[in-house]
């Protein structure tokens, strides 16, 4: 072998790993996360122009607390789309994990918050273990078995609910929720931690092996199992992640108000996942980063809060939301298909 | 082994042999029981229905259940399977297009063509025809821009009926005012396209049948089989959904014919718009979205129907096995419990039966190489 490839090319041999250094890591903020930058930007003005309201920071901090539990989620379902899947169960997840905190703070009214946020977590945690182990070892379709889930996780939160809405939740959550003691600085506590985790999340995607196996395996999950990454595993860390980070995300939607319907969590599945792919995340996998779904959260967020403000009918907001998927994902495919001649 | 079983069977296949011939004889027709159960998801479906039905049935008989579970009940259920089945269809065509196809907009094209549909027929004074084939057309258009986003953008269907979906929905709500049409030809629609029917000359023998049965699934269910099993596009659907660089190859015009699926997709759709409207006797706006919408459960039929997501497999009778299993099994969960616990528990039972499904199809697919 090595005989033939000496006596065959001796003399054009290419210079490869001198100059074109093969790049593994996109670069730390893509294009596509610029262009959100930039519209949200645009956007900002845009409204603070028109309504100056917007820029107050009554309208900003609501705004941001209703990123939180959307991004926090979101940061769960990047990985779980980085590796091919997909949870569409996380809706049902929110109302399992959220009741059962409303329940507890009502009944335990001595209850500590870390008590409660540990509850919440590893409930989401439990649930997301179902999904991973169905989808990693019953080598099932994530979409089908995570709509078979959702259903059941409904029927949970239905039972406990018990066909009322849990009302005058005590405020053990209140460093979560929306009043001035869940702002630090001026800026809602939900959103920090959110923040936070994410950028713990954006480090671990990008600087460790156990976040780039989770590329590898949305890549191509065959070679990943050849190159020795344990597909199985990666995938069910997946999927157990984006249910902890749900539970966490639920203990922020009890916190911000002292309700809590039976509807709670209803569609939030697909806000998610539409945050997700606005932040440039590829839904056949192997690519995607955290910031762009953060920033994909608050573009929505930002929409569905200026709809409002300007007057407009609050559901005008979802049209903006559907159009604003078709643009983030039609300029990567468009860029892609230019990549590719 | 084989020496010793082969013998008696020679011996005379006719005699009664009880002896080593029996036990070989009946393993081998379990197996082949549990083969067909597995890889034929028809066999399957059918029993379960048997199953359920029976089930059902029996509980009635012993007072366990709030009323009686029996014939005229049961099709009385079935003005359920009409909505259902309709778009189980709709996301069979999309679902066997291959590449990933689903369509997660059929419940906002249905509340959208709803909308629309009130407007014409409601309002405007249209003729019921116009009315229902102009609602099929705008169901089909919106259908038609998922199809091209699918197959001449590229866009991957769950992203692109996702937005779609958003959009759709949006519309609905703002075309009137979040406000539902509901005037009196609306309302008249329900006497004329939902009321259960006695059947002529053997309606005396049997329980009358809702009218939605007749006037849209079963004309519904003769087209999509037609179409599928004995046109050149049906086959060419589940050609492109096998294997579509082997499509092109053959000639096919992949693009043109995945966008027709999915604006067939949404002509079906638009036909369910029609019928909700007269199931509510009102033009919701929200018909089709509310709650956990309309594609959830469309999808779930399609699945226990035996399609499979990636496309090029699957069956109409399938799917309309899947719809009377899930409408029947409905139907007794709610005489079985009281309250909201009926509903609730339905939620359940779908969730397993999806679930289960799902694992059965990779199970088999393993076992036996390709689920039917």
């Amino acid at each position: 072998m090595s005989e033939k490839t000496e006596t065959r090319s001796p003399a054009p041999r290419p210079p490869e790993p001198a100059t074109g250094r093969l790049r593994v890591l996109a670069p730390p903020v893509t294009g596509q996360e610029f262009v959100l930058l930039g519209v949200i930007a645009v956007v900002w003005v845009l409204l603070g122009l028109a309504t100056p309201a917007f820029v107050s920071a009554g309208s900003i901090q609501p705004l941001l607390g209703a990123v939180a539990p959307i991004a926090l989620i979101g940061i769960g379902m990047t990985v779980v789309i980085i590796t091919g899947g997909i949870d569409v169960s996380v809706g049902a997840m929110i109302a399992v994990c959220s009741v059962i905190v409303a329940k507890l703070v009502l009944v335990q009214a001595g209850l500590g918050l870390l008590v409660a946020l540990l509850i919440a977590i590893v409930v989401g945690g439990l649930l997301g273990l179902g999904n991973g182990a169905l989808i990693a070892y019953g080598r099932v379709h994530a979409i089908i078995i995570t709509f078979g889930t959702a259903n059941i996780f409904l029927w949970i939160s239905l039972r406990l609910f018990n066909s009322t809405t849990v009302n005058n939740i005590p405020d053990t959550l209140a460093s979560l929720g929306n009043g001035a003691a869940g702002r630090t600085v001026g800026v809602p506590n939900s959103f920090l931690v959110t923040i936070l985790l994410a950028a713990v999340a954006w480090v671990y995607l990008r600087h460790t092996a156990g976040g780039r196996h989770f590329y590898a395996v949305g890549g191509d999950p065959l070679a990943a199992e050849l190159a020795g990454v344990r597909v199985r595993q990666r995938v069910l860390v997946a999927y157990v992640l984006t249910g902890l980070l749900t539970g966490l995300a639920s203990c922020v939607v009890v916190a911000q108000g002292s309700n809590l319907g039976q509807n709670v969590g209803n569609g939030k599945e697909l806000a998610v996942i539409a945050a997700v792919v606005i932040g440039g995340t590829s839904i056949t996998g192997g690519r995607g980063s955290v910031l762009g779904t953060v920033l994909g959260a608050l573009l929505v967020q930002t929409v569905a809060s200026g709809v409002t403000q300007l007057g407009w009918r609050s559901e005008l907001s979802d049209l903006f939301v559907g159009v604003a998927i078709i643009i983030a994902v039609g300029a990567d495919l468009i860029r892609q298909r230019a990549r590719k001649r | 082994m084989t020496a010793a079983t082969t013998q008696p069977e020679v011996s005379g296949p006719g005699d009664d042999v009880p002896g080593p011939a029996a036990p070989d004889h009946a393993e081998s027709v379990l197996a082949r029981v549990v083969r067909a159960l597995l890889t034929q998801r028809i066999v399957l479906l059918a029993v379960l229905v048997v199953v359920v039905v029976v089930y059902f049935f029996l509980l009635g008989q012993n007072d366990y259940l709030t009323a009686d579970y029996d014939f005229d009940y049961m099709s009385a259920a079935l003005i359920n399977a009409v909505p259902l089945a309709m778009l189980g269809f709709a996301e069979l065509f999309v679902i066997l297009s291959g590449r990933g196809g689903i369509d997660l907009s059929v419940g906002a094209i249905v509340s959208l063509a709803g909308m629309v549909f009130g407007f014409g027929y409601g309002q405007w004074g249209w003729p019921l025809g116009l009315a229902i084939l102009v609602t099929a057309v705008v169901g089909g258009v919106l259908g038609l821009l998922n199809g091209i986003l699918v197959a001449y953008i590229g866009f991957p269907a769950l992203i692109a009926t996702l937005a779609t979906y958003y959009a759709y929905k949006s519309l609905a709500v703002v075309i009137n005012n979040q406000r539902p049409i509901s005037t009196r030809p609306i309302q008249d629609l329900y006497e004329s396209t939902a009321r259960s029917v006695q059947l002529p000359v053997i309606g005396e023998y049997v329980p009358d049948v809702p009218k939605g049965i007749f006037l849209f699934l079963l004309p519904t269910i003769v087209v999509v089989w037609l179409l599928l099993a004995r046109t050149t596009y049906g086959r060419r659907v589940y050609a492109i959904g096998t294997n579509d660089v082997a499509a092109r190859w053959s000639a096919i015009d992949v693009r043109l014919t995945r966008a027709a699926a999915y604006a067939l997709s949404g002509v079906i759709s638009g036909l369910v718009a029609v019928v909700t409207v007269g199931q509510f006797a009102s033009a919701r706006p929200d018909a089709g979205v509310s709650g956990n919408g309309m594609a959830l459960p469309a999808i779930t039929i399609a699945v226990l129907g035996g399609v499979a997501i990636t496309g090029g497999i699957g069956r109409v009778s399938g799917i309309v096995l899947a719809t009377v299993l899930i409408v029947w099994m409905n139907a007794g969960i709610r005489l079985a419990f009281e309250g909201n616990a009926g509903p609730q528990n339905q939620l359940l039972a779908l969730g397993l039966l999806l679930v289960f499904a799902a694992l059965l199809n990779g199970f088999a697919t393993r076992r036996y190489g390709g689920a039917g």
